[in-house]
């Protein structure tokens, strides 16, 4: 599906075309578009995207409640408390353990998925199914938090009944500390793994069956083909997933506040969760903001750390 | 060239697919067998699976009790309303970014794609004070306008209007057409595939928003519908779980009927995020 770009791209009229015998008025109707529809565009660009990121570097450097008339500037001093306050290191702790177990299992399972669908003869089989690996997906998040957070009650929900009759006792997986955080896992999993195995599946598609033939005659068996075909030439799909995943799951929120709010204990208290309370309960705007530059920086390291180091691995074009 | 070891295979792997897809639908069908259920059911232990004695009790008592009606109401306003502004300004900024040249155009175009990078919660608090600066807090255009603009949808429509002979457009032009005009007469038609997968993109992801209706919106009939489910689960306190699970499948329905009727567009623009990235 690559766009077919034209030898030479045409220039706007504010570069110098043959001066033919056009009226200078003609100039005007498209640098009026250009202008009239670019502007209101560009406006709400700037007020609901850049502004607000701008902002908030700045916001991080004042104490800012929303009842105070003449937020005060105190500098870093708002970072310097985050990183002493017990609570932001524990939500920061918390944040990388849920992205260091979800992200490589994400993609682990979702794989295979792809790979089984992909190798599907029936088209509405493999149509139907990849419908219903992404139905979780499609539902609202809230939704997919209400039912697991039913699923996981200790008396009435499905888990601790399924588990009874295994003969296992009564499992409190939201409310125990060891297991509250996994549970979370386990259902972001069962929510997002759509996403993933739909664009693998897109990436699969996209490698022509010459290279698998090529293979095949040349001996290969059908490890070797994943290996050798497969794998170089999913790794751009498989770059873009890793890398939209991992930003995905940094900033995790709903599933956490509808399932266990943070607790037990702060066990599941995740970035996303410490900075909505901090801004929006405790009105404390600033020491928020703090924390969001924290999680934007993190964001953008890992981002371009990631995207380094797949460049280095990344060579297979065709 | 299927040899009988490949075919068994094919069949075992269709066979985990199958027993996987099942596990994927099982939450839903727990919802579904519990929205049936009756208050005394839902309560009693040991729990059972199946419904012993289905009834839509619990169906009566949500719509009667809660504005469900409202709550769909206001998100399909939003959802409706935000994805024709986005199809607008992402077709129109996408077309001026591929066919036309200006001062700063390549430094605006990067600013917008490193937006994308950006997670919500570093814009959530400036985006809310100036909502709540313009007077719109608990109004469904504070749910509309921050994202009448997508980085992504101005992205997705300069990469396929790209694909468009500018010698048509030259032409349309000599031929006397307005520039308005050969935007929404020759370039919208063209990205037709682009704005469908777009547009459904932009409506689910509207209808299923969260965390922004959450911080703008607290008055219950402003409410859309993801947000009203979480203040209706937490009103139940954990007990009333058929109520919470028939309001869920209320909910949970229609979105996946607009899915599944609309599933080639809505694959069909994911995947154009994964391919042309």
């Amino acid at each position: 599906m690559a766009s077919t770009r034209l030898p030479a791209k045409r220039v706007g009229p504010s570069v110098a075309a043959p001066r033919l015998a056009r009226p200078k008025s003609l100039f005007r109707p498209t640098s009026l578009f250009v202008a009239g529809s670019l502007t209101p565009i560009v406006g709400l660009f700037l007020l609901f995207s850049i502004l607000p990121i701008l902002a908030s570097i700045v916001l991080a450097l004042f104490r800012y409640s929303a009842i105070d008339p003449s937020p005060p500037f105190i500098g870093l001093a708002n970072f310097v408390n985050l990183f002493h306050d017990p609570l932001f290191l524990k939500s920061l702790g918390n944040t990388f353990e849920f992205v260091l177990l979800a992200v490589p299992i994400n993609i682990l399972v979702a794989l295979p998925i792809a790979l089984g669908l992909h190798s599907l003869r029936l088209r509405w089989l493999r149509d139907g199914l990849r419908a219903l690996y992404f139905l979780p997906t499609a539902a609202p998040i809230v939704a997919a938090a209400v039912i697991w957070a039913y699923l996981y009650e200790p008396t009435g929900g499905l888990m601790n009944m399924a588990l009874s009759h295994l003969g296992v006792g009564r499992v409190v997986w939201l409310g125990a500390e060891k297991t509250a955080m996994p549970s979370i896992i386990a259902m972001s999993l069962w929510q997002d793994i759509g996403y993933n195995i739909v664009i693998f599946l897109a990436g699969l598609e996209v490698i022509p069956a010459v290279f698998y033939e090529a293979a095949a005659i040349d001996g290969a068996n059908r490890w070797q083909q994943f290996r050798h075909v497969t794998l170089p030439l999913l790794s751009r799909t498989s770059a873009f997933i890793l890398v939209m995943t991992m930003i995905s799951y940094l900033q995790v929120f709903a599933q956490v506040q509808i399932m266990t709010n943070g607790g037990p204990h702060d066990t599941t208290r995740v970035l996303g969760l410490f900075i909505y309370d901090n801004a929006f309960r405790y009105t404390r705007m600033g020491y928020a903001s703090a924390a969001s530059v924290v999680l934007l920086v993190l964001t953008m390291v890992m981002t371009l750390v990631q995207l380094w180091l797949l460049k280095r691995s990344t060579s297979w074009e065709y | 060239m299927a040899k009988s070891g490949s075919r068994v295979w094919s069949w075992a792997s269709a066979g985990v697919l199958l027993v996987g897809g099942l596990l994927m639908l099982m939450p839903f069908i727990w919802m579904i067998l519990s929205s049936f259920k009756t208050p005394a059911e839902i309560i009693h232990t040991p729990p059972t699976f199946w419904p012993s004695d289905p009834s839509l009790i619990a169906y009566k008592t949500v719509l009667t009790r809660a504005p469900f009606f409202t709550w769909f109401a206001n998100s399909l306003l939003v959802a409706v309303v935000t994805t024709f502004l986005t199809l607008l300004t992402s077709g129109l900024a996408g077309y001026i970014f591929a066919k036309f040249e200006f001062r700063g155009k390549r430094f605006l175009f990067v600013l917008i794609l490193l937006t994308l990078m950006v997670p919500f919660q570093v814009v959530m608090i400036p985006t809310y004070l100036i909502v709540a600066k313009m007077g719109l807090i608990n109004t469904l255009w504070a749910l509309i306008i921050p994202s009448a603009v997508s980085a992504f949808g101005i992205y997705l429509c300069k990469q396929f209007i790209e694909g468009i002979p500018t010698d048509l457009l030259e032409a349309a032009r000599i031929d006397g057409a307005s520039e308005t005009r050969i935007f929404f007469s020759i370039v919208a038609p063209l990205i037709r595939p682009a704005l469908g997968a777009l547009g459904i993109f932009q409506f689910m992801w509207s209808w299923n928003n969260y965390l922004w209706p959450l911080i703008a919106v607290n008055e219950q009939a402003k409410m859309t519908v993801p947000l009203a489910l979480s203040y209706f689960n937490t009103s139940q306190h954990g007990a009333r779980y058929d109520l919470v699970m028939a309001a869920t499948a209320l909910i949970v329905i229609p979105v996946i009927i607009v899915f599944l009727i609309f599933q080639r567009q809505f694959i069909k623009g994911l995947t154009l995020t994964g391919m042309k990235g």
